[in-house]
């Protein structure tokens, strides 16, 4: 039987905006196809984990005064963690995790919280509340060929600059800064976007693409992957996208 | 001089609303405040002032302290309608005021929003504050209930009245501190009962010790975050305990405190904290214990709170729920439910809902106890469809409609049992579509 290795970093304190749902959409549809998964939680104070003993890791959104106490503590495994990300261990980081892995976040006041610098960018926090980055958002996503849209919900402060290789173009809402055209950062194995809601609820073909990925490394093939019944997700995509795309104006 | 004019233009605007068959809400509060914001100071009071603060169960304890009191043949001003801001709570004291500022009561009990504590009782007397929880609402996602508490922290620190609080809320007890002479802190609590756990069930807040950040202990959970804490460097969580509610039977109905049983129309631990918090409350003003017990036993709430109906003879439950812990505690009461049933959630993303919905994926669905089919509508229909089906819930069993219409209609298909978990937006074209 197949198996998929999960690391999953800080649940505990990176849990503010529900994208522990993302690990949940990720076991759902492994286990549907018999693919078994093992995730393993660890949060300041467990034992050091091997970044390169995973298959995935991830990391979502928490509120602002506690992402400053783990940015101390994950630090301790930059080099570690920048071993897995060369070595091709999938990285999927949402919202104040996308921001820890660039080089520093500045807050409101101007403190500089060091990142873990695995990537160029950089992120500041903008005092006008206006331009908080807070909505729906779909973006156009070119993964591995495939064109597809992919929506999620944006809310952050921080304005990320300096990504060269953005995970998608902006057709409705908020970037990587308020107003940007271009949203996330994407290489071959990772993806670190701002979008919430949870992201792989309503993406199934983003989901899938990252299950396929981390398997295709793993056990060295091509896999295809059974079709699971997307009757829900596939109405909900219709739905929303005619309403963001259409009905409504850009914000 | 001013404020007698802002006061008869009220009154008279009050009249014509009353003549057009208009409640009003929040208007009136809304216009004397854009006209003197000092307003509040004008008014005499020479009863007591009860206020009740929360996320979740403002509306239901603050009715039922006003119950109690009218029970007891006292008359009470209070906003039972909800309008709980700075404007609303303004809104009620004009039309219970007279032409001079002098109120007429024998108790003001207001439900208040946690952010206008402060801004209410500036220039306000308050005589008792409750204080029952501080959840995330999926309005404040940005860590902002830490900036509400610390507020209403700041307030207190030289407020000397009563205060009430929730011991077994991290969130809430910590408050008893903040003005370390004030003698008068009373903390209520509920024992544990037949449903607690020890590891959390839902997601909630209070991690960390707010004295000395360290990772605080859990006894027990009862629901969320609420609990038996304890920091194990600082000791924070040891309170002496003014009011405990003991022997918790749900399906009875009923619990102890004192070792009077008051017998409830309620069936959810979530509702005994708050019911032990009206008993705290009006026991500081000697109400007479049997008037107390008559009183809970009839205290029913009938505007989608726990409202327990029947529809063409089903027996339906509506609740509203605004956030995860509100869609908790529904899903405890379901679970604590043996019958068959089937369930509705309607879920809206307007303005006043907040446009994230993400918070449903805090909502802990799993293995929901005898339900045999969902219906799901609102805005957000197909999202919440999504999030149940992958909690592992038979996605066949599962039908989204956007429609409410159709989703009612083809609930009640069958005279099984019925669970409504409705949000902001959608209570009330909910209980409408039902008919209520
Ligand atoms: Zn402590």
């Amino acid at each position: 039987m197949k198996e998929l290795k999960i690391l999953y970093l800080y649940p505990d304190i990176l849990e503010l905006y529900g994208d522990f749902g993302n690990i949940q959409v990720l076991k759902y549809r492994l286990e549907k196809r018999g693919i078994n998964v093992e995730i393993t939680p660890y949060s300041i104070g467990d034992n050091p984990p091997n970044f390169n003993d995973y298959d995935l890791v991830f990391a979502g959104g928490g509120a602002d005064q506690e992402q400053g106490i783990l940015a101390k503590d994950l630090i301790k495994y930059k080099d570690n963690i920048k071993e897995a990300v060369n070595n091709g261990v999938f990285f999927l980081l949402i919202c104040g995790a996308y921001q820890l892995f660039g080089k520093y976040y500045k807050d409101v006041e101007g403190n500089i919280i060091p990142g873990l610098d695995i990537f160029p960018y950089y992120t500041e926090a903008i005092n006008d509340r206006k331009k908080r980055c807070i909505g729906n958002i779909v973006i156009d996503v070119n993964l591995d060929g495939k064109e597809t849209k992919v929506i999620g919900f944006g809310n952050h402060g921080g304005q990320t600059y300096d990504v060269n290789t953005p995970f998608g173009k902006v057709l409705y809402g908020n970037g990587n800064k308020f107003r940007d055209e271009m949203e996330g950062f994407f290489l071959k194995n990772v993806i670190a976007t701002y979008l919430h809601g949870p992201l792989l609820s309503k993406n199934p073909e983003l989901t899938d693409f990252i299950i396929k990925h981390c398997l295709d490394r793993k056990y060295n093939e091509n896999i295809i992957l059974e079709p699971l019944d997307d009757v829900f997700e596939n109405l909900c995509r219709k739905q929303l996208l005619d309403r963001f795309l259409s009905k409504e104006k850009k914000p | 001089m001013k404020n007698f004019f802002i006061i008869l233009i009220m009154k008279i605007l009050n009249l014509c609303l009353k003549i057009c068959g208009k409640h009003g809400g929040n208007f009136l509060g809304k216009i004397a405040y854009s006209w003197n914001p000092n307003i509040f100071k004008y008014f005499k009071v020479h009863c007591p002032v009860i206020a009740v603060t929360a996320t979740n169960g403002k509306t239901m304890t603050n009715n039922a302290i006003g119950y109690v009191f009218k029970s007891a043949g006292k008359k009470v001003v209070s906003n039972i309608e909800g309008n709980n801001m700075e404007t609303g709570i303004l809104s009620t004291i004009l039309k219970n005021c007279s032409l001079t500022g002098k109120i007429k009561a024998d108790y003001l009990v207001f439900e208040v929003d946690e952010g206008y504590v402060p801004v209410v009782f500036k220039d306000f007397p308050l005589s008792t504050l409750v204080i029952l929880d501080f959840f995330r609402d999926q309005l404040d996602r940005n860590g902002e209930v830490e900036t509400l508490i610390l507020k209403i922290n700041e307030f207190l620190k030289t407020y000397n009245g009563n205060l009430i609080l929730n011991t077994d809320d991290p969130n809430v007890a910590r408050l008893g501190k903040a003005n370390p002479d004030n003698k008068n802190i009373y903390y209520f609590s509920v024992e544990k009962y037949d449903f607690a756990s020890l590891e959390q069930k839902e997601a909630g807040e209070g991690k960390f010790c707010p004295f000395c950040n360290t990772r605080l202990e859990y006894e027990y959970y009862q629901y969320s975050h609420i609990g038996k804490f304890r920091c194990p460097n600082c000791d924070y969580g040891n309170n002496e305990i003014y009011k405990l509610a003991t022997n918790v039977n749900l399906k009875e109905r009923s619990f102890k405190v004192d070792d009077i049983t008051y017998k409830i129309r309620f069936n959810s631990i979530y509702n005994i904290y708050n019911l032990v918090a009206v008993i705290a409350c009006v026991s500081l003003y000697n109400i007479d214990t049997n008037v107390i017990k008559s009183a809970l036993s009839n205290f029913v709430l009938n505007n989608g709170r726990l409202e327990e109906v029947s529809i063409n003879g089903v027996p339906t439950i509506i609740n509203l729920a605004k956030n995860p812990t509100g869609s908790n505690v529904s899903l405890r009461i379901l679970n604590e439910d043996d019958d068959e049933k089937e369930l509705l959630f309607v879920l809206n993303d307007n303005l006043a809902d907040g446009l994230d919905v993400s918070w449903i994926w805090d909502i802990n669905f799993d293995n929901l106890n005898n339900v045999t089919k969902i219906v799901t509508s609102g805005t957000r229909a197909y999202d919440i469809a999504i999030r149940i089906k992958t909690s592992g819930f038979d996605a066949s069993k599962i039908e989204p409609y956007l429609d409410l219409h159709e989703a009612v209609e083809s609930l009640y298909k069958t005279n099984t049992k019925k669970y409504v978990i409705a949000n902001y937006t959608a209570l009330q074209p909910t209980r409408k579509e039902l008919k209520l």
